[in-house]
């Protein structure tokens, strides 16, 4: 053989390994905008350190995106759009191929731009302004952009509030003494101003007309407010049987332990933001006293630690990254991240395998080829088409009980109203 | 036949090899068992940017721009020094660490910045962080309100002491919750961190 030749032969293998070796060393960037300082902190800085864990560690140690390796970066923006808009450039500018997002005001005012971009964005706003990825024009004539790059792994806030609606209606106001006397009387509290607050008012209205329950005069309460004796005293003159709340954990805390120190003896139904470990601790005597009140809500997955498939890698992972913070201040916010994070994760695998790991392909070729697929973490198995991204029909409805949650109900809304949820219910 | 300037070519470029890859083996490598946690101590907090103490609500008309709800920024310089007590480098990944003024939490702090450690050094790492008397009105309203109420503390007399007093550093800053993580050849770990300043 030829020197030469050989000497070139030699050349070239160790430029191809290189460049191996560089193709290896590929990452995949994934970007994340969560409140860990702002008004929903209550519940943002948990989320954050469970998808910071899922992303970083866990999907790193259990083969990344099909063999690639993924770099999780995310920051906070403090629940404030224009920061949240700032920092969503940055991660651009990095070139993230998707992003896990937070609140429903930014993740709504960011949807046209991310579906300009073509970046697919898990947001932990369930809104259900946010499931619908076509343009479409409401009963009264509005037109509004599709959303076909949102997307999260919940049943949507207004599947929320109808589902522990439904429950309260058909396990607890036929105990009530004035059942088939009266209509029940409902009432809502909630921070106006707040978008996530706010989004599912609507719904939450047109239930309570579809099952014959009058509707009191709403209340603004601040997601930060700890006293709201206020709002309880104009809620005593209506007298509801049931009290609808859609702020965090903290400002519904203070709702119900008003209520109860005022002596208003209401049922009260929380969105899933308010209702997790915290609240039974928050609200002291009333939740726990022997006349405490019955306060339920929206579980559309597993608390933290509960007896669910894959729970045990969560608590393993918090363990392991944040070994600093202690398990007892760990909730179910970081399962909510975790769930989030297997649905984005899954679709990537799949985009990737399918050799278009891109936006559309992430969109296209992940998440709308999955069809009941199961998370784990007792959420429900989603399903994303073209046409709808509504993950879920449904939720479990759950109620804080002799010092537990216990399951009341799963409300299956898409199959008990089939028709309004197919063409009616869509899109708010 | 090879040429003679051929055969001391490759003689060379394996001698080189040889030399590199005897080096590595001198190397203690990194595995599990004897990586020992690198030790972390806060060496100073400080403020870089001071613009005092001041509110404005969005019903008040600014003199340019838009109106909003605004604070006073408050920058913050955390110095930390990491001692690196292993015969070989390791590499900091990344941190996070929650802030508090006394007990109550201002922000959530998280870094990206990687650095390697020489074997058996100490580097300084400087992270800085803003936050603002609104964002700090949120934080503590979620987060501390019921502790402020059973203290008999104002949010606003509470912010009032810390941006106006954070000159003398007159109270303590704690961080906690800390977790710093580091790694070497396939080697990884999370040390977890907490600390007062002034101590």
């Amino acid at each position: 053989m030829n020197m030469k030749k050989f000497l070139i032969g030699l050349v070239a293998v160790a430029f191809l390994f290189g460049l191996t070796s560089v193709a290896l060393a590929k990452v995949i960037k994934i970007g994340g905008l969560k409140d860990t300082t702002g008004a929903t902190s209550d519940v943002g800085k948990d989320a954050a350190l469970g998808q910071h864990e899922f992303w970083q560690y866990y999907v790193n140690d259990h083969g990344g995106i099909n063999g690639k390796k993924v770099k999780y970066t995310w920051f906070d923006y403090g629940y404030r759009i224009p920061e949240a808009i700032t920092k969503y450039k940055l991660l651009k500018r990095m070139g993230v191929v998707a992003i896990m997002g937070w609140g429903t005001g930014d993740t709504e005012a960011l949807s046209p731009t991310i579906n300009k971009d073509k970046i697919p964005y898990v947001s932990d706003s369930y809104s259900a302004h946010l499931t619908r990825p076509k343009d479409w024009v409401d009963k009264d004539g509005r037109k509004h952009i599709g959303t076909a790059y949102n997307l999260f792994f919940s049943s949507d806030y207004s599947t929320n509030a109808r589902s522990c609606l439904t429950a309260w209606y058909g396990k607890k106001w036929p105990k009530h003494p004035d059942y088939g006397k009266r209509k029940p009387r409902l009432a809502c509290c909630y921070m106006f101003g707040s978008p996530y607050a706010s989004a599912p008012i609507a719904a939450i209205k047109n239930h309570a007309e579809l099952l014959g329950i009058e509707v009191g005069p709403d209340q603004d309460v601040s997601l930060f407010a700890i006293d709201t004796k206020s709002q309880i005293m104009a809620l005593i003159k209506f007298k509801p049987d049931i009290i609808w709340h859609g702020n965090t954990t903290m400002s519904v805390s203070a709702t119900v332990r008003d209520a109860y120190a005022l002596g208003l003896r209401a049922d009260h139904i929380v969105n899933n933001w308010g209702y997790d470990e915290n609240l039974p601790r928050l609200a002291g005597e009333a939740m726990n006293a022997p006349d405490a009140l019955c306060v339920m809500g929206a579980t559309p997955n597993g608390f933290f630690g509960q007896d669910c498939d894959l729970m045990d890698e969560v608590v393993k992972y918090a363990k392991k990254i944040n070994p600093g913070v202690p398990q007892e201040k760990r909730i179910c916010r970081t399962v909510q991240g975790w769930s989030n994070g297997l649905v984005l994760w899954e679709a990537m695998k799949r985009a990737d395998k399918a050799g278009d790991l891109t936006g559309p392909g992430i969109m296209k070729k992940g998440f709308e080829t999955m069809k009941n697929f199961h998370i784990g973490l007792c959420t429900g198995d989603v399903t994303y088409t073209a046409d709808d991204h509504r993950p879920t029909g449904g939720c479990w409805v759950q109620e804080w009980k002799n010092g537990k949650f216990q399951k009341v109900e799963f409300v299956d809304v898409k199959g008990r109203w089939p028709k309004q949820w197919a063409s009616e219910w869509f899109g708010w | 036949m090879p040429k003679k300037s051929t055969v001391l070519l490759i003689a060379l470029i394996f001698g080189i090899g040889a030399l590199f890859a005897s080096c590595a083996g001198v190397q203690t490598k990194p595995t599990a068992a004897n990586f020992k946690d690198p030790v972390i101590a806060i060496e100073m907090i400080d403020v870089p940017v001071y613009d005092g103490y001041w509110y404005y609500s969005g019903k008040i008309k600014p003199t340019k721009g838009k109106a909003g709800n605004h604070g006073a920024p408050l920058v913050l310089a955390i110095t930390f020094n990491i001692t690196n007590g292993n015969p070989y480098p390791i590499l900091l990944e990344g941190y996070n660490f929650v802030l508090a003024f006394e007990e109550f939490d201002m922000t959530t702090v998280n870094g990206y910045e990687a650095q390697w450690i020489p074997a058996g050094k100490t580097n300084q790492v400087r992270v800085t962080t803003v936050f603002t008397t609104r964002s700090a009105l949120l934080k503590l309203g979620v987060t501390s309100g019921y502790k402020l109420k059973a203290k008999g503390i104002n949010m606003w007399q509470a912010m009032e002491k810390y941006w106006n007093t954070i000159p003398d550093m007159s109270f303590p800053i704690n961080i906690y919750e800390g977790s710093f993580s580091f790694s070497a050849n396939g080697v990884s770990n999370v040390i977890p961190f907490k600390g007062t300043y002034p101590e």
